[in-house]
Formats: structure tokens, sequence, C-alpha cells
């Protein structure tokens, strides 16, 4: 098998850039480009995706909104699809994978909406400080959370928390399209007052017979996820159920446990880490980092990435539990296993994502 | 010289002083945050500012009468040397070192940052980032003793052709840019087993060498249309001001008299502790304000430099009172000097070696430690 995916895979092939751009290529040095470039125009750039916080909107307590103009190098996207978000913090590049919440838009402007996490450090930077005009850094949309192109059956979203976001994007896909089949969206949140998209979603309940909307509040006296609160969903017929779940990775789980084995199709997304199942490993092993011609010891049990960081070395990361490939680096040599799955891979030369993998053995890789 | 001016340290006292070295970079790396990234920002900037100044100033002298000309053909060939200067030693030396990779801004990564002078910095991180900093000032390791074309050390072999070094010298220091551009290509095994790796290395080599020579002695000059020779000369000289400049500040960090080179015996089990104290023994500082570090990449603190060529060279001016303390508490000699000092003695090893010479005894000995 061969896995060679640097960053996130591009949504579209690449248009084959102009005559004048490929002979002057060569000659243009892109930082020194966007640099003169941005005295005209911030977002003129070379080749960097960036974006401009055209609006900045309270979504609910804690969360916002932002409205964004991206320039002409960022390529759009599938509702559902999410993309990296990065901002400068105290000198340093942090960058997230956010949801885009809204649908494309005939203005290419792009939507997201950001739930302040305790201790997370591009949310807060999001929620707290970033204005309207601030420059955002942007990566290709990419995930598969997105609707097929022939539509059929039944749909259920089940969102809980911030995982509202891209499950909005698709309703709001469906909606554009006159809701053209039965749809039914549940939202989990610990407090009604933390919920976004609220108003919104009521008035498209009145307006579609088609689409059914639940708020759950379990701080509220709300039930977390079970069997019951599925089962108006499922005994309608699960033959031809599909069914997006998308929230912490317990939520996601237990709507597989629930689901997985019944509907027709099911796909989900969490975002919380996963735990190393393989705590015992405690023994070090050498991590050799070929490039920067260090090597360093590491306790095996630990995931690379976390090892490293706590090492002061920082390599290119992004959600931190295995979604987003942002991290990927080829390993030379050495046996590698997958935290979440426990899959194994002594293939040298392939390429990994450091963030959910730790090393077995002594390993080497491309950093 | 005849002896060293380091005492010798027992192993526990060699353990404890690079405590004390790893102590400092915890500290400082710990430090890290928006006034660095502000830092080299402002370098970047003052590059663009002063390579948008001088190309101008060249540009429009070419249109002006004589006299007007000459003005603005020396204020132009001087900050376009500038810029160079700023732009290969304060940013691209230190950038291409992974001080600012931290930062996590594409811009200034180590692994892809390219630099306005002829050689690739990806032969430079394995020539410079590697051997010279892995192996510093070790005999036969350490490609910078003389760059294979001076003797400046008695443990170098001697042969008749080193008389012609004070020539080789001057030459040299013109055409710098020029030696550290092939410093480490193959030279030869282009059609052997590992032949493709080296002629790729040199392909991409020539194509880095086109791409300058295009922009500084075609495409510049040819926007000037009359003045073509203008503009070409003035780039000429601003090439070689940076040329000459690098290599005067370069050849002060290891070549003054005091400085000490090794035998690769002292690699045989080497500690981190070992390794921080043969840098500091092989590395010669500069005593200068902010002009003169800014203008040598902070490499007037090459001590510093060579400890921690990672951490940002902002850094080296806070860090040196520590590490010079740390070295007066422990018997290390800390090499330090004024510009002219510094390079005095420079050009008096290279008129010195190039008649035989011998290794003292004394010095001989302070190698097997």
């Amino acid at each position: 098998m061969t896995t060679a995916f640097a960053s996130p895979p591009a949504s579209a092939t690449q248009p084959a850039p102009s005559l004048l751009r490929r002979w002057a290529q060569p000659f243009v040095d892109p930082a020194v480009f966007d640099y003169w470039a941005s005295h005209i125009n911030p977002l003129w750039t070379w080749e960097r995706p960036l974006a401009r916080v055209l609006e900045r909107e309270e979504a609910a307590a804690g969360a916002v909104t932002l409205t964004l103009q991206p320039n002409r190098h960022w390529k759009g996207f599938t509702p559902g699809q999410h993309l990296h978000i990065g901002a400068e913090i105290q000198g340093r590049r942090v960058t997230r994978s956010y949801s885009l919440s809204d649908i494309p838009r005939a203005d290419g402007r792009i939507a997201i909406t950001v739930q302040k996490v305790d201790g997370g450090l591009l949310s807060t930077h999001l929620c707290t400080q970033t204005q309207v005009g601030d420059l955002l850094e942007l990566a290709p949309a990419f995930g598969d959370l997105v609707l097929p192109k022939a539509l059929s059956g039944r749909y259920l979203l089940l969102a809980a928390g911030s995982g509202i976001t891209p499950l909005m994007s698709l309703t709001r896909a469906l909606a554009a399209q006159n809701m053209p089949l039965p749809l039914t969206l549940i939202y989990w949140v610990k407090t009604a007052a933390q919920a976004c998209f609220v108003a919104e979603l009521k008035t498209l309940a009145q307006r579609f017979a088609n689409f059914k909307f639940q708020l759950i509040a379990t701080q509220e006296g709300g039930q977390r996820i079970n069997t019951d609160l599925l089962a108006p969903s499922v005994e309608a017929g699960a033959q031809d159920l599909h069914a997006f779940a998308c929230g912490p990775g317990g939520f996601a789980a237990t709507a597989r446990e629930l689901l997985g084995e019944q509907a027709k199709s099911f796909k989900a997304e969490a975002f919380t880490p996963a735990v190393p199942l393989n705590t015992d490993s405690k023994h070090q092993v050498k991590v050799e980092l070929r490039r920067s011609g260090r090597t360093l010891e590491v306790a095996s049990g630990m995931p690379l990435l976390a090892a490293l960081e706590a090492q002061g070395v920082r390599p290119q990361s992004g959600c931190r539990m295995g979604i987003c490939h942002s991290c990927v680096c080829t390993k030379h040599e050495g046996l590698a296993e997958d935290i979440n799955t426990g899959e194994r891979s002594s293939e040298p030369e392939s390429a990994i994502r450091i963030c959910v993998s730790r090393a077995c053995t002594d390993i080497s890789l491309d950093l | 010289m005849t002896k060293s001016l380091t005492r010798n340290l027992t192993s526990q006292e060699l353990e404890q002083f690079g405590a004390e070295i790893d102590a400092l970079r915890a500290r400082t790396v710990a430090d890290l945050g928006e006034r660095d990234a502000r830092y080299i920002r402002n370098i970047f900037k003052t590059v663009r500012w002063t390579e948008l100044a001088g190309r101008a100033l060249l540009m429009i002298g070419a249109f002006l009468p004589t006299p007007w000309m000459i003005g603005f053909w020396i204020a132009g060939a001087l900050s376009l040397g500038l810029s160079k200067i700023l732009d290969n030693m304060e940013l691209g030396h230190n950038v291409i070192h992974g001080q600012f990779d931290w930062m996590g801004d594409p811009k200034f990564q180590g692994k892809s940052f390219e630099w306005d002078i002829v050689g690739t910095s990806e032969n430079w991180r394995k020539t410079h980032n590697f051997r010279h900093h892995t192996y510093t000032n070790i005999h036969g390791l350490d490609d910078d003793i003389g760059y294979g074309l001076l003797r400046l050390f008695p443990e170098q072999k001697w042969s008749p052709l080193a008389l012609f070094q004070p020539i080789v010298a001057v030459l040299f220091a013109l055409l710098f840019q020029w030696g550290v551009a092939v410093q480490n290509l193959p030279k030869g095994g282009y059609f052997g087993k590992h032949g493709k790796a080296a002629r790729k290395e040199v392909k991409l080599a020539a194509r880095k060498v086109s791409h300058q020579l295009i922009k500084d002695y075609l495409i510049f000059p040819l926007l000037a249309g009359p003045g073509f020779l203008v503009v070409l000369s003035g780039n000429l000289v601003a090439n070689m001001l940076r040329n000459i400049w690098t290599y005067t500040i370069i050849f002060c960090g290891h070549f003054t008299t005091e400085v000490e080179t090794f035998h690769r015996n002292v690699l045989k089990n080497e500690t981190r502790a070992h390794w921080y104290w043969r840098q500091i023994r092989g590395s010669s500082n500069l005593a200068g304000g902010f002009v003169l570090n800014t203008l040598s990449g902070n490499l007037s603190h090459q001590i510093e430099h060579h400890l921690f060529p990672d951490v940002p060279a902002n850094r080296y001016v806070e860090m040196a009172p520590v590490v010079r303390d740390i070295c007066r508490r422990y018997g290390v000699h800390y090499n330090t000097g004024s510009l002219t000092k510094q390079f005095g003695q420079v050009i008096w090893r290279i008129l010195r070696h190039s008649f035989p010479s011998r290794p003292s005894r004394a010095r001989v000995a302070s190698l097997q430690s």
C-alpha cells in the first residue's frame, strides 16, 4: 500500500498555471511577491490561500460565526467538508480543523462557527481576539462527510456540541434543494444557551414538512444519545436510512454502536483525541529525526507527535486525532502502530501520521 | 600558540558545565514568542526595502548626468550590498538553521528557505548545518578549516602551493559565494553506481547559479535599457561587497589565534557536554554593538551560535553574558575581541602558515583531553 499524502488531499485537480506564471515561476520568490503585493491588497499572494475576516457574529454562548473572504487560491468546498484554519498566536502558527457551516455561495464567502474550548488555543483566539479585517491562513477543504451525488432514502443527522457545523452545512444544502427527501436532525448540547443556528433550524422545520429538528440539552433534563431517541427514525425503516454523526469521540462511538449495523450507511466524524490503548508500553525507544540530524529517546507508548513536542520539537500538525494528515511524514524504518486502530506498519519508507502513531521499536522519521 | 588557555575539567566538572549550558538553552527556548517573530519579520522587511532602494537608485542613476550618476551608483551598490548581507547572514543563515521553525510560518521554515546567493540552501544544510556544526574544527571532518584552499593551522599539511595563499586568500574573499557554492558538491563520481544523486545535486546547483546570474546580470540590467552597464556593474559590486564582508566575519569566527582545532579521536564517546566544550574552544566572538551584531547575522556571537545553532540569533546577545560567566567559573577561555584585532589575527594566520610550521608539543598534548 502506498500512502503518500503530505497534506489534506486537494479537493479538485489544480488548473494548469498560465503561461506567464510558468515563465515567471523560477524567478519569483513567493515570500517576496506576497510582501510587496500585500501593500496593495492584503489578500494578494502568489500561491498561498488566505482569507480576511468580514463579519463576526455571536452564534451562541461561547461561540462565534466568522464570515471569511478567501483569496483566489482557495478552491472551494462541498457541504460537510472541513478545512484548516491557521492564525498566529504569540509568534506561533496554530492550525486546527473547522467545518464550514454554510453552503457554497455565489460571492465565494465562507463561514465557520467556532465554539470556545477550555484551554483551546485557536478556538479561544478566534472567539475572543480575532477582529473584522484580520487575515487567517486557509488550506484546501477536505473530508468525506458529504452527501452522495444521487440522493435517495432518508437522512438522519446526529450532532453533539460543535459537531453541528458540518451537519448544518448538509441541512442547508438539502434546504436549498427544497428538502427533496425526509431529514431528521437531532442536536445535543449541554445547555440550550450553547446551541447554535436554533432559530434558523426551527424556521426550516416549519417551512419543510420533510424536515424534523430536535434539540436536546443534556444538563437541562435531556437524555444522552440512546436507542429510544433514535427509535422513531429506525422504526420508519432502517433499510433506507443514511446516518451521519459528528461530535466527541464517545458520542460518535455510541452512534456507530446503535446505528452502524442497522442503517444502510453510516458516517461519523469525531473530534476528541483517542486515548492510547497501549499505555502499558513504558519502554523507551529511539526516534531518529533524520533531516534535522537528531536522535531522541521517547516512551514507546506515547504518540510520536506528543512525545516529540514534549522535547521541544515541533513537527507540522493539525487535528491531532488522525483525520487531517497535516503531520504525515515518511517513516524510513521501524515498526509503528496506529494508536486508534492497533494497525501495525513495518513497511519501510511509508507515510505515517505521527499524532496517532507510536513507535513500537526504534524508528527513523523524515523530520 | 603554545598552550591551551582552557584548563582541563574532570568528567564530573564537564557534566556540570554542560548542564548549565543546557539550562540556559531551556530557559531561552521556553521564552520564545512574539518578540522573536517580530524581529525576524523586521529583518525580512529591511532586506526587501534595502533591495528595492538599491535597485531603484542604480536604475535611476543610469539616466542622470555623470556626477549624479556616480553618487546614485555608489549609494545603490551599497544599499543592494547591505540587502544581500542581511539576506545571507541575519535572515538566510539563521532561518536555514531552523532557528524560526517553531513559528510554523512557511516563509521562515529552515527546510524550504532559499537565499540570494549562488549556493543552494540544500547544499548549505549539509556542509554547514551538519558537517561544520557537528564536527567543528576537527581536521579531516570540518571542511571549513581552510575550505580546502588555505593552510591556516600547523596541523594541515604544507605544500609549496601554500606560498601563494596570501593571493589565493584575497581572490577567495572576492569570490566567496562561489567557494561556498561548490564546497562539498560531489567532485567526480557522476557515472558510477551513485552517479544519479551526484548528477542531480550538480544540476540543482547549476540551476540556482543560472537564476542568480540571470537575475543580477541580465534581467535587472535589461530593465534599465541603455543603462545596462551601470546596473550590471552596480550589481557586481554589491555581490562583491557581500562576499568580502561575509568572508571577513566567517574567518573571524574560527581562525583567530587562540581557537583550537581537534583530532578526530575527540569524537570517541563524546558527550553533549564535551561537544559544548569543544564548540567554545573552537570559536571566537567579535565585540561590538547592535550594528555589528545585525550585519554579521549575530555571528559576532560565534560562540553562542555554536552552542545553540538553532536558537534565534537575536537571543545570543542576551545569552552571551551568561555563557561568559559559566566559562569564567569553569576556566574555559572565552575568545572575544574587536573586529580589527580578530581579523588581524586571521591575516597573520594566513601569512604565517603559508610557510612551513609545526604544532607545538604542549598544544598537541592539550588535544588528547
